[in-house]
């Protein structure tokens, strides 16, 4: 079967009512969550996951990319009407976006967001339906030393670019991989750092340590910020002019293909691109003092390479199993939850899920357009909403989430020290995303590792004398060594703390 | 990572790096209990054992270059909140330890009625209506959605709810 037939199964499978009214739930809370200052997708990702346990694979995983994309679409409401970005990938659309606003132009800013940010998801996902199938059939032919060397290529990107200090991220991998050695030794059956605590003997549950780690630092976080103004805008007009449509539209294609191609490599995290797009436009003006001021290419360019970088994030994941991002590892984990290994291996094994799964990011952001233009008055009520009620329901879901995984209360008080830890981390600048793709990629690092060592009955060569394994590491030695020299500009390296 | 900053921040960080250290040296000696090698290559203690030593190596590093940046007073990082702050943020640890601690004795509906009032009120909302409301929302409300809806396992405690 092709392609195109795969796609059209896939798309008669997310068309379903089931399946759609799925994704219109994880496009609504998502946008929910986007648009909620200081809950980000990662953190509102995992604590909306216990919605989806009780739902079949293909369903759960419809719901939840569903949020993840929507929380990409939603952040911009807050960046626009109070400068304050809803999520992390918003922080640029701040700039010119809050200036429209104050203009009395916030509802042509949050129009072109949505347009743009539609525009970036669909083309993104086309080529995710491209590229995907040939690269996971590259990646059928990997073995475990080029997966091993794979998985080091993705946390070296991740710790590289992923924050102001290359030693911090080196540990926080580190730290995160010694993580996930608590619990069973996968080979052997030995237990390891358990302390005799048969909690412990299943390791520590990922979802419990990223909730607390995103959900419960960020409301500890938010208690001591202040709270911003509104502001009063005009919501009613939210297209753009034919001129703002002439500025905007190189500016929506720009960020798109920017978006696209750094949502490839893991550890760019989702502001990087955005940042990349707006810096281009900028540079690209005739007129770069707009910028800042409100210029309309200075939503335009971020929001459409936001929702490009969001959907060609999935193209690592699905092919290489790889994730890009913390929410991308959170999706990862829900992989797993449902019992399914994302990676080349998944294109064969289950075509019909990865197949409907796809096509569903088609049908989420028609979804999310619809949502999006019509209603953006409704979200930007929401922002009305006490934050001690937000931040209420938001441990509420901490809970539940942390609970109901594997109903054991020893992964609510993982989830609490978890959030104590991720609020140390986070007031002295210290880098999550490694920890958390440590945390996430360790099984599988240390599986591809010793049955690479088995194959070669404990020669390390074995990743040296097959070709691909040492490309692979040699890419991730230089991605470290640019990285210590400082080679990737200040302000990327400042930008991509995701 | 501060290469200059106040005390208070470099502080921070040194503090840090000694709970990474804390981590990574009891790891490192617990690791060595495990056996490094066996027939097939690889045992159970090599991956946690290399790791634990870069870790440790790393931190003692980071540690040294914590220490030995300066120190400039008249750039101001605020690493410790404010006294209001603070007690907010240690309440709602209080609230969410005692309910992890009720969760399974009292069950989802008893132990969340009283935890969302109280961190409301922790948060600073006053509003005894809404607080009610959403109190009774967030316990009765939630677990009938997530238990009968959406079939999520929830306790119920000793008095049956």
């Amino acid at each position: 079967m092709d392609t195109l037939q795969h796609l059209l199964a896939g798309l008669a499978a997310a068309l379903s009512l089931q399946n759609l009214t799925f994704a219109l739930i994880g496009c609504v809370l998502g946008t929910l969550i986007g648009v909620l200052p200081g809950l980000g997708p990662a953190a509102g990702t995992a604590i909306l996951i216990p919605l989806t346990f009780k739902l079949d694979p293909t369903g759960s995983l419809i719901m939840l990319s569903a949020i993840y994309y929507g929380a990409m679409y939603g952040g911009t409401v807050t960046s626009v009407l109070i400068n304050v970005p809803g999520e992390a990938a918003s922080v640029v659309t701040c700039i010119d976006g809050y200036q429209m606003a104050r203009q009395g132009r916030g509802g042509t800013a949050l129009g072109i967001a949505a347009i743009g940010s539609f525009v970036g998801g669909i083309f993104a996902t086309i080529a995710l339906v491209v590229v995907a199938p040939p690269l996971a059939q590259v990646a059928l032919r990997f073995g475990p030393p080029e997966f091993f060397a794979l998985m080091l290529v993705g946390l070296c990107l991740i710790t590289g670019l992923g924050g102001r200090s290359l030693l911090a991220g080196l540990i926080m991998a580190v730290l995160g991989l010694l993580i996930a050695m608590i619990g069973i030794d996968p080979v052997r059956g030995a237990p390891r750092f358990t302390l005799g605590i048969p909690s412990l003997y299943d390791g520590l549950g990922f979802i419990p340590v990223v909730m607390g780690l995103f959900g419960v630092a960020e409301i500890l976080l938010a208690v001591q910020q202040p709270h911003r103004q509104v502001i009063k805008t005009d919501l009613a007009s939210l297209l753009p002019s034919r001129d703002e449509w002439r500025r905007a539209s190189g500016a929506i294609g720009r960020g798109t293909g920017i978006g696209f191609f750094l949502g490839l490599i893991p550890g760019v995290g989702a502001i990087i691109p955005t940042f990349v797009a707006y810096v281009f436009e900028k540079r690209l003006s005739k007129t770069p003092e707009r910028f800042g001021q409100g210029a309309i290419e200075g939503v335009a360019a971020p929001e459409s390479a936001n929702n490009a970088y969001a959907n060609a994030a999935m193209i690592p994941l699905l092919t290489l199993g790889i994730p890009s991002s913390p929410t991308i590892a959170v999706l990862m984990g829900a992989f797993i939850i449902n019992g399914l290994t994302p990676g080349p291996f998944l294109f064969q094994e289950r075509p019909d899920l990865v197949w409907a799964v796809i096509a569903s990011f088609f049908l989420g952001n028609i979804l999310l357009l619809v949502l999006n233009l019509p209603l953006v008055g409704l979200w930007a009520r929401i922002l009305y909403l006490p934050y001690p009620y937000i931040s209420a329901g938001t441990l509420l879901f901490c809970v539940i989430g942390a609970y109901s995984l594997q109903q054991n209360v020893f992964d609510i008080g993982v989830m609490i020290v978890c959030g104590i830890i991720g609020y140390g981390m986070r007031k002295i600048d210290l880098p999550i995303a490694p920890l958390v793709l440590g945390l996430i990629l360790g099984p599988f690092l240390e599986k591809s590792l010793r049955t690479s060592l088995e194959m070669s009955a404990g020669d390390f060569s074995i990743f040296f004398t097959r070709p691909l394994s040492l490309v692979l590491l040699v890419l991730a030695a230089l991605v470290l060594a640019a990285s210590a020299l400082r080679l990737p500009p200040r302000e990327i390296r400042e930008a991509s703390t995701d | 990572m501060p290469t200059s900053g106040s005390r208070a921040g470099k502080l921070g960080w040194q503090i840090a790096c000694l709970c990474l250290l804390g981590v990574f040296l009891p790891a490192l000696v617990t690791s060595l209990g495990y056996s490094l090698t066996d027939a097939l290559g690889p045992g159970p203690g090599f991956f946690p054992f290399w790791l634990s030593l870069i870790g440790a190596v790393l931190s003692a590093v980071m540690l040294a270059q914590v220490t030995l940046a300066r120190t400039d007073d008249a750039i101001a990082i605020s690493v410790a909140p404010d006294r209001q702050a603070a007690l907010r943020a240690v309440g709602v640890l209080i609230a969410l330890t005692a309910a992890a601690a009720l969760f399974e004795p009292l069950g989802y509906r008893l132990t969340m009625l009283p935890f969302i009032v109280g961190l409301l009120l922790i948060l600073g909302a006053r509003s005894p209506i809404a607080i009610s409301l959403t109190a009774l929302a967030g316990s009765f409300g939630v677990f009938h959605v997530f238990y009968h809806w959406l079939k999520v396992p929830l306790p119920i405690g000793e008095f049956g709810l």
